[in-house]
């Protein structure tokens, strides 16, 4: 029954579309970056990207290669600790400002007016402030998920519904265990919600604080794929952008999928029949 | 003067249109996969300008038997015909949505973006037969005429729930329609307004014949509503029970206490709720 | 009487209130039973009593002529009703009230309780604002009515002229609300926390910078230094109100902005209604969308600068992308969230496919789309100061990165917060507009209370 459900899935007229589009996809790239091959002429804008095939052949060189790898792995943890940091600050800061009206009043306020503030604005004093690069690379992209988890965890909190709080009550519940028993497991889905955004954010703003800043300082395999991607582009290894970039998708795809899972262990009243 | 010659036509006391066949028909959701079955072989007949009360457990497949009616689904076999002419059947399984045939909501559907007005002119905009002045002088009318007067330039969202599905049958009785099909709509009110909502709807009725086919799970409404009572059984859904109410029309609220309602009520407790029992044993979700 | 206590204390307004206060109004309730059918009091007659429901279904139904959103309702054991007895001005029954069934009350003398409540320092004015919210979310009557619940303040024997039953027109009451928001806010401490708030905020930073001169934080430009340059007429590093430069820098960052989200909401809405439309074209083209979105925006700059040339074009690029993504998402995910019924009325109603698509696909995915562009804003400002300060000249993000590199400390704070002030005000125009574009919603919710 299950496997005939997967292989039905496998086949069905979606994924076939999906295959169609994306190959149809692929071929126009390839066409339009040989342009000049063919058509004699450069097409505009696409024309000036490496073609997939010869991005294929060069990845196939780099998968070899351990500064790839090197580059993958201090993203990763840049944007692991950017992001655990973001968590273990926000949500308790959010449910306080939730729970405490008066807290509330006096730290939203300011919180709202730092706010629209883009995080990477904050790169320069990043980097007068802290003492190292990495420190200062890792405050931004903390500020980058702070702000969203803040957000979704209060606001989580507050669209709880009253009568949850009020038959607690009258089953005479005390202050902690409405805390501990209401308020957390009903904000549980909005901090899955605000952390896979946050995630989105924080890859955002690791590849763009490693451009910025990486390609300052450190130099070499000690920048991250955003500093490999910006490396490539001064090198002149057009090709080596294009993975770049891939497999910043592949690990920013990777990281939200594995929150989803996460965050599906903590909801499970949330999973269909 | 279309429209007043239309109002003679609907108020004549027999209706002449609406009647609809249900021929054998059989809606299986899924057949490759799962292969659940909603209609089975249902055959039922109504007569045109006649209420006809759907009644059964929640999930049963009575709503399959609508959208079919409505158009919005294909049906597996079977057919159904309105005044003889096939709206569905043998190499035609999905019927086209009409005008004709109006669907009210379960929870209703009139477009919150629109004021109630423009809601109830929406039909006959669409088919673009009248002039605008003339749909929109119709619409105050027929609006006035069910006691919505004063309520034209407000959003839905901004009435009553009573109110809503009010503005929602004119709605629907603007296009003229021959059949008007219930899809429990007055589920989610509460007691007193659904009482209200029973009483505005038989006076829209004596004023407008048309069929009603009116699809509930309380079968006090459908006892104080209907000519006829379908009770369905539970999915497959199929009729179990079909009976005459014999109180005669009009009716008001002081039918609920005649003893001969406590007797067809009583007639018919039981086998509603064996169904209900069956459908709760089954594990069907609502919806 | 302890039992007439435990009910009340699961009332809302009486749940906050000091063990105290609730012992008085214990005192002062009385029992009274009532048979089906009978009339507990009509509409017009004078109010005395303030009524807690203890067992028994009872109907309450407001007087027609009184603007209400539900103006029948069947309440519960433990609602509370009659309420009028407690309000300012003339003290007259709203609402005919009737059992459907034998029920038992709670009558409390309104005026004895109101003194009751005054005396309650901590929690009779937490009380009687429970009031005004029952009156406001579970009889659904306007703040002409729930504005009259009194307030701990004011004196007994109130002599305001009561607000008519002729509530004030459609329109003015949007702006009736506002003002009563208002109003209540700067009654509430939450101004003069957000003063503190502020204070500590500010005061922490020249503390730390200017007076104690802590390690690390002496780098950072100081309070006063950054507001000094700011307003300076003749500014050490060059950049302040008086200059054009300064303005010229924002202008720059608007204008490409501005081109940037107008492109993205000419494409991403169009592109995102036919998404979300027709599945076919949605099956084609989304895998696509998705194969791409996973890349964050910034990683498209040296792309970017590659395939455009110029520097303005790739900033340009680089922002419109962000902006469209997050527009054309929201606006497919708008219009799967119709839901099914909406597009089945049309039908019915005889539209045919283009005037579904017109008149239902369209208007009911508004809120999605404008929440869309919203975000589409918020990403547009992230990713234009991301290509700012790679690449590009002029902008505010320029501004940042070089003065960072040519050590102009304070211009960098002048920039963040310019950029903030800014960015704040582009998002609120886009939900102004979005208000105004979907009355039918601001009406719905400010009737709903929110």
């Amino acid at each position: 029954m299950n496997m005939k459900k997967i292989r039905r899935s496998l086949f069905s007229r979606t994924t076939l579309r999906a295959i169609v589009s994306i190959t149809v996809f692929l071929i126009l790239w390839e066409a339009g970056s040989r342009s000049k091959e063919w058509a004699g002429f450069t097409m505009p804008w696409i024309g000036l990207v490496p073609p997939p095939t010869s991005v294929l052949s060069v990845w196939w060189d780099l998968l070899g290669d351990t500064g790839y790898w090197q580059s993958w792995y201090l993203s990763l943890m840049r944007v692991l600790s950017g992001f655990v940091a973001a968590m273990v600050i926000g949500i308790p800061l959010g449910l306080l400002m939730a729970v405490s009206r008066t807290f509330n009043s006096i730290t939203f306020p300011s919180f709202e007016i730092l706010r629209p503030i883009p995080p990477l604005a904050w790169v320069p004093v990043a980097i007068i402030f802290w003492p190292t690069e990495e420190l200062s690379i890792a405050f931004v992209t903390f500020l980058g998920a702070f702000f969203t988890v803040v957000i979704n965890v209060l606001g989580g909190a507050r669209s709880i519904d009253m009568r949850f709080y009020q038959s607690a009550q009258a089953m005479g519940s005390s202050q902690w265990d409405i805390f501990r028993r209401i308020v957390l497991p009903a904000t549980v889905p909005s901090i899955v919600v605000g952390s896979s955004v946050g995630m989105g954010i924080t890859w955002n703003v690791v590849v763009a604080a490693e451009m910025i800043s990486g390609g300052g300082g450190g130099g070499g395999s000690g920048g991250g794929l955003g500093f490999f991607i910006w490396n490539s582009y001064v090198g002149g290894s057009y090709e080596q952008i294009v993975i770049g970039m891939i497999s910043i998708g592949i690990a920013g795809y990777a990281c939200s999928e594995l929150l989803r899972g996460i965050g599906g262990f903590f909801t499970p009243w949330l999973r269909t029949r | 003067m279309s429209a007043v010659l239309e109002k003679v036509r609907t108020q004549g006391n027999e209706a002449r249109y609406g009647a609809i066949r249900i021929d054998d028909v059989v809606k299986i959701y899924d057949p490759e996969g799962a292969a659940v079955m909603a209609v089975d072989h249902c055959t039922l007949d109504i007569k045109a300008g006649e209420i006809c009360m759907i009644v059964g457990p929640s999930g049963c497949g009575k709503t399959s038997l609508l959208n079919a009616i409505a158009g919005f689904h294909d049906i597996t076999s079977g057919a159904i015909y309105m005044d003889g002419e096939m709206l569905c059947g043998p190499g035609k399984p999905k019927a086209d949505p009409g005008a004709d045939r109006i669907v009210v909501f379960q929870n209703g559907a009139l477009f919150p973006w629109k004021t109630n007005l423009e809601n109830v002119a929406f039909g006959p905009m669409m088919q673009g037969k009248l002039s605008k002045k003339e749909i929109i002088e119709k619409a105050r009318s027929m609006m006035a005429d069910a006691g919505l007067s004063g309520t034209e330039h407000n959003y839905p969202g901004e009435v009553s729930s009573g109110l809503r599905r009010r503005v929602e049958i004119v709605r629907a009785l603007m296009n003229d329609p021959k059949v008007l099909l219930f899809d429990e709509p007055y589920r989610a009110l509460d007691s007193l307004t659904r009482s209200v909502m029973h009483e505005s709807l038989l006076d829209i009725y004596y004023k407008n014949k048309v069929t009603i086919f009116f699809i509930t799970h309380d079968l006090e409404e459908a006892i104080f509503l209907g000519h006829k009572l379908v009770i369905m059984t539970t999915r497959p859904c199929r009729p179990k029970k079909v009976l005459e109410v014999d109180i005669p029309h009009p009716r008001d609220y002081s039918v609920l206490t005649s003893p001969r309602f406590r007797e067809l009520l009583e007639e018919t407790a039981s086998v509603v709720h064996e169904e209900a029992r069956k459908s709760f044993a089954s594990g069907e979700k609502e919806g | 009487m302890e039992q007439v206590e435990r009910l009340l204390k699961r009332t809302l307004p009486f749940q906050v209130v000091s063990p105290e206060t609730l012992d008085g109004i214990a005192e002062i309730s009385r029992h009274e039973v009532f048979k089906a059918g009978e009339v507990i009091y009509g509409a017009g007659q004078p109010a005395e009593e303030v009524y807690v429901l203890v067992s028994g279904r009872v109907a309450h139904r407001i007087d027609p002529d009184i603007k209400a959103r539900v103006h029948e309702k069947e309440l519960q054991v433990g609602d509370v009703f009659g309420w009028a007895a407690i309000l300012e001005g003339e003290k007259v029954r709203l609402a005919d009230v009737a059992c459907i069934e034998a029920a038992e009350v709670l009558k409390i003398d309104g005026a004895r309780l109101l003194e009751l409540l005054r005396k309650d320092v901590n929690f009779g004015e937490a009380a009687l604002k429970s009031f005004s919210q029952l009156i406001s979310q579970q009889y659904y009557l306007p703040p002409s009515v729930s504005e009259r619940v009194p307030t701990t303040l004011s004196k007994v024997g109130d002599t305001r002229t009561p607000a008519s039953n002729e509530a004030e027109p459609q329109t003015a009451s949007a702006w009736t609300l506002t003002m009563y928001r208002a109003g209540e806010w700067l009654r509430s401490p939450d101004p003069y926390l957000m003063m503190v708030g502020f204070a500590l905020m500010l005061g922490f930073w020249y503390l730390t910078v200017e007076v104690l001169k802590l390690p690390r934080f002496e780098d950072l430009p100081g309070l006063t230094t950054v507001v000094k340059e700011w307003f300076a007429e003749d500014p050490v590093y060059g950049m302040s109100i008086y200059t054009a430069e300064y303005y010229q820098h924002i202008w720059v960052s608007i204008r490409r902005v501005a081109i940037a989200f107008l492109l993205a909401t000419a494409l991403g809405v169009p592109l995102g209604l036919f998404l979300g439309w027709s599945r076919s074209f949605r099956e084609y083209v989304f895998p696509v969308f998705e194969l791409l979105r996973p890349i964050p925006i910034l990683a498209w700059v040296p792309l970017a600068i590659i395939m455009f040339s110029g520097s303005e074009t790739p900033v340009i690029f680089l922002t419109f992308l962000a902006s469209f993504f997050a527009t054309a998402l929201n606006t497919m995910l708008g219009v799967e969230s119709i839901d099914e019924s909406y597009t089945r009325a049309a039908c019915c109603l005889g539209a045919n496919r283009w005037q579904v698509f017109k008149e239902v696909i369209v208007p009911g995915s508004m809120p999605y789309v404008f929440t869309g562009l919203q975000i589409s804003v918020g990403v547009a400002w992230f990713s234009l100061v991301a290509g700012e300060m790679v690449s590009g000249q002029y902008g505010l993000g320029y501004v940042i990165n070089t003065s960072y590199t040519m050590v102009r400390y304070p211009t960098i704070i002048i920039g963040m917060v310019t950029l903030g002030i800014v960015g704040y005000t582009t998002s609120a125009m886009v939900r102004v507009a979005g208000n105004y574009m979907m009355q039918w919603r601001l009406r719905e919710m400010a009737l709903g209370g929110r």
